[in-house]
């Protein structure tokens, strides 16, 4: 067992963790924080576990949480943080960028990264970005498209 | 906010509403299988076969016993005599097939590479994956069978052993009832053929792939004595995995409720059969009286589910020498894996592909046969476009062929042979309902502008670029019958929904479906709130409970848009008329439903418009207060309501492809897809296009990129995400939609259901391109996936040949 302390979506967390606890475990089964998701078998591939380590968009089914220690996560719920949903959620509700929702807390990380790094993207700059984001049900049509649009939203409030 | 864009009632059927589902969604907050968490929950991990066919000699489990944490372990050999053997009548087709006889855990003999063949439990996820890995099984290798051509041969040894044979499945269509009667067809058929002006035949291979969803398969089941089985289960159809317990597991029916979490992560077919993972699941929590859960891993999933298409088609068709198609004839041999899914079996989507063979041209006659084979591999499961992918692909590949040889251009074929008015009942029987193909193809050539891309085609080549242009369309279910449903999986097809109304001036809808992620929530939101003039905010819909949804087949076969939304509009009508009754009589008037407006939140009579009420007030009023009635009526507003069609519904699609081959690599790039759809009366435009957007690329994947591998032992490569590739989103093209619909007739909103069958004319569309891009090389792609190296390797042999 390892002694933890953390920051989970602006709160610490001080625990006691087996040695080999995924991240994506503890952040799930431990925290309940069940918004992050597991799509393939911890093989880094699918992208729905993808959290945000010191701002960083890292995929937590290949971390453990012994990894995390003294660190800041972020993850979907930490969004929004219980208030309205960002410029980047409310793009993809409004452009129709989800459907069964599975692998959307991942893309949502991974894009809200993206779009600090590069704030203006062209659309096969957004399509690169997703590649470590899988997706079943949107052909990423919506996707790029709420991408996108929330780049232009943020731009012009910033 | 899209929700304030409309202000009348009609309108909000057709309306871009942002889904009631995303902030949930969006925040974080949805509740998939995964996520549903009970006191005392135990983890199930199952221990798998590691060859494709082999005689298990023992199983030592001795060491995982020994594990502190582990609570039970399961063998064939516990189960054999406590679970009724598969099949049972309940997961039966109406058809005549060889059914296998099995287990939900192997018992003596292991059949294919993944099949279950113990269960451990333990207190500790973590716990039990290291209690499985560390259970001995000692094999005894036998030869695998896994080539579906050979298995149908006669000295062929049998998957199952003393069944008779490894045809588990045969049927020849289109030639009438008695075997007289084929035979008169079939040698006019072959009469058709030797006179022809033009003939195609090609055998068309297309490769093991599926739809495999991102959420895997889960099970999580809780038992008490009184309240009996609680099953919550990642499923299309909850009410069908209800049965299957019952009977299987015999327990009382009162006492089996199962749920389909309100959230789950796609189906596309997937999690419509019953599993016998299920089953096992289930017969533990009873025994050990303590909830278990088994979340199925990612590698468990590509090993056992979402294998699909399979199939080699040996297709010919005939024309005259006008370009008037004569006769399709069709031998499909499709590799069915070992057969060992419930409800399906592996060979009932190859059935209804081959029946939807024809598609949507006139054919004077047709010879559509069929055999499907067991193999040792995993038993196909069902994927959008059920049993057609392939079937498809092999015959608008073939409509070009013949173009090419008549050397006209292909589209100028398909419009001439389109069937030119509905309804029509097909060679292979299959009866269109309604729609106008001539009109949505005449659209989708519009937006592909067929002469300007031909100049642009021309130069593009003197500068030594090779475009190229491709076509193709689909005639798709829009729901399925009761008339279809009944013969093929042993169900109803109806559409069912329960609307209660509350006392405040809400709605609740009841659906007995199971969505994945398709925005029912919004729909029948938006239909509700146009029937009675309200909010879509005000109206929430539940599904997936046995326990408090009305019976329904399931989220199947495009069922929300057609027999779902019209079960939800007809029960609403019934509502709306006893309001009226009893506003009426408040009002002291002679009137009924037809007298009366629902608008903006008011109930209103046209005669005289100063009497009215709002909604609100006449629903609290029937509800909390029933004094003062009209004679014979009662309080309350609740009712359910089935719909089924009076045939069965379709809607139709058509796809233009255009791509840029490079001649040297064999890679080529997608430049352009645009398509033409009738779905009919649309209710959610955005939901809509995304249905098209979704079934689109999987279509490319499935085309491009997907394959299940098995090696010459039968060992699955492919099970895992970096070797099953899916189309990420830099692989694929942005994609157009465009509609021209034709209300349907037989739905009470003019809708019809969208997106399961859609798929299916995309690799058609995507092969006739690359090969009319390469047109001076006179290539003729017969199979899939179509990746760089098949067009390179038949660039090689176009080039050779022209060399010699």
């Amino acid at each position: 067992m390892i002694n933890i302390k953390l920051t989970v979506n602006g709160e610490v967390f001080e625990d006691t963790v087996t040695e080999r606890m995924l991240l994506v475990d503890y952040l799930r089964d431990q925290l309940t924080l069940t918004g992050t998701h597991v799509g393939c078998t911890y093989e880094g591939v699918c992208g729905a576990c993808t959290v945000h380590l010191d701002g960083e968009a890292v995929k937590s089914c290949l971390l453990l949480a012994a990894q995390a220690d003294g660190h800041e996560i972020t993850t979907v719920e930490g969004l929004a943080n219980g208030g309205p949903l960002s410029a980047l959620q409310q793009s993809f509700s409004d452009e129709h960028g989800l459907q069964c929702g599975f692998c959307t807390p991942g893309i949502l990380m991974n894009m809200s990264e993206f779009l600090t790094l590069n704030p203006d993207p062209t659309d096969d700059e957004i399509r690169h970005g997703l590649i470590g984001n899988l997706c079943r049900c949107t052909g990423y049509v919506q996707i790029v498209k709420a991408v996108r649009n929330a780049a232009r939203a943020m731009r012009e409030t910033s | 906010m899209a929700t304030t864009e409309v202000e009348h009632s009609k309108d909000w059927l057709g309306a871009r509403l942002a889904r009631k589902e995303d902030q949930r969604l969006l925040a974080g907050d949805g509740r998939y299988l995964a996520d549903i968490v009970l006191p005392g929950t135990l983890h199930a991990v199952f221990v798998r076969s590691e060859y494709a066919h082999a005689r298990i000699l023992e199983i030592d489990s001795s060491e995982a016993r020994a594990m502190t944490g582990v609570v039970a372990i399961y063998t064939g050999a516990d189960i054999k005599d406590v679970i009724k053997s598969m099949p049972q009548p309940v997961l039966l087709p109406n058809l005549p097939a060889r059914y296998p006889t099995f287990w939900p855990l192997a018992i003596d003999t292991v059949k294919f590479h993944g099949e279950p063949v113990a269960l451990v439990i333990a207190r500790d996820k973590y716990v039990a994956e290291d209690a499985a890995e560390s259970v001995f099984v000692d094999y005894e290798e036998l030869e695998p069978i896994l080539d579906p051509e050979r298995a149908l041969e006669a000295d062929c040894a049998h998957v199952h052993e003393g069944d008779g044979g490894n045809e588990i499945f045969a049927m020849s269509f289109c030639g009438g009832e008695t075997e007289q009667e084929k035979q008169a067809n079939n040698e006019e058929v072959e009469k058709i053929f030797e006179h022809a002006a033009y003939t195609v035949k090609e055998r068309f291979r297309v490769q093991r792939t599926g739809i495999t969803p991102m959420e895997p398969r889960g099970v999580l089941c809780e038992w008490n004595d009184s309240d009996g089985l609680t099953a919550y289960i990642t499923t299309q159809r909850p009410h069908i995995d209800r049965l299957a317990l019952i009977d299987i597991l015999d327990i009382s029916a009162e006492k089996v409720r199962v749920i389909a979490p309100r959230d789950q992560g796609g189906g596309f077919g997937v999690k419509a059969p019953f599993y016998r993972e299920n089953l096992i699941i289930a017969h533990a929590a009873r025994e050990l009286k303590r909830p278990v859960r088994w979340i199925e891993s990612r590698y468990e999933s590509l090993m056992n589910v979402g294998q699909e298409r399979d199939q080699i088609n040996t297709l010919e068709i005939a024309a005259n020498e006008n370009g008037k198609l004569l006769a399709v004839r069709n031998h499909c041999i499709t590799d069915n894996g070992v057969g060992t899914t419930g409800v399906y079996w592996g060979f009932v989507m190859p059935f209804l592909g081959n029946v939807e063979l024809p598609n949507a041209y006139t054919w004077d006659k047709g010879d559509v046969r069929l055999q499907v084979a067991t193999t040792n591999k995993a038993c196909l499961t069902p994927s959008r476009a059920f049993g057609h992918f392939p079937i498809r692909f092999a015959l608008e590949r073939a409509i070009d062929m013949i173009a090419h040889k008549m050397a006209i251009e292909p589209s100028t074929l398909r419009r001439q042979n389109l069937i030119p008015s509905l309804p029509y009942t097909s060679v292979t029987n299959e009866y269109y309902d309604s729609g106008d193909f001539l009109k949505v193809w005449d659209n989708l050539m519009d937006q592909a502008d067929l002469s300007s891309f031909r100049a642009e085609q021309a130069r593009a080549r003197e500068a030594g670029r090779y475009l190229g242009i491709g076509f193709a369309c689909g005639v798709e279910l829009s729901g399925v019958a009761s008339e279809q449903l009944v013969p093929m999986e042993n169900q109803p097809g109806y559409g069912a929904a329960t609307v209660r109304l509350d006392p405040r001036g809400k709605v609740l809808v009841f659906g007995g479906d199971a969505p994945a992620g398709q925005g029912h929530e919004t729909t029948a939101a938006q239909v509700v709130a146009a029937e009675f003039a309200i909010n879509p905010a005000d109206v929430v819909l539940k599904t997936g409970d046995t326990g408090t949804t009305p019976f329904g087949a399931g989220s199947i076969g495009a069922r929300a848009g057609s027999y779902f939304v019209s079960a939800v509009s007809d029960a609403c009508t019934q509502l709306k008329d006893k309001i009226t009754r009893i506003l009426a009589h408040d009002l002291q008037i002679e009137a009924s439903l037809q007298h009366f407006e629902f608008k903006n939140g008011e109930v209103i009579y046209l005669g005289d418009d100063t009497k009215r009420q709002s909604f609100k007030d006449i629903v609290e009023r029937i509800i909390m207060f029933p004094i003062n009635m009209p004679e014979g009526e009662v309080g309350g507003l609740e009712t359910t309501a089935f719909f089924e069609a009076a045939k069965p519904m379709i809607c139709f699609n058509a796809d233009c492809c255009v791509v840029e081959v490079d001649i040297d690599s064999g890679e080529f790039k997608i430049l352009r897809w645009v398509t033409s759809e009738d779905v009919g009366n649309v209710i959610n435009p955005m939901v809509v296009d995304g249905q098209m957007h979704g079934a689109i690329v999987q279509g490319l994947s499935n085309a491009m990129f997907e394959e299940f591998i098995y090696d010459d032992q039968g060992q699955q490569l492919t099970a895992d995400f970096e070797h099953y590739k899916l189309a990420t989103a830099a692989d694929v093209p942005d994609i157009e939609i465009t509609y021209a619909p034709t209300p349907c007739p037989h739905t009470p909103l003019g809708t019809r259901g969208i997106g399961e069958g859609r798929p299916s004319s995309v690799p058609g569309a995507l092969a006739n391109a690359v090969c009319d891009a390469l047109t001076p090389f006179g290539i003729e792609i017969t199979q899939l996936p179509l990746r760089p190296n098949l067009v390179w390797k038949h660039l090689r042999d176009a080039r050779q040949q022209s060399d010699h």
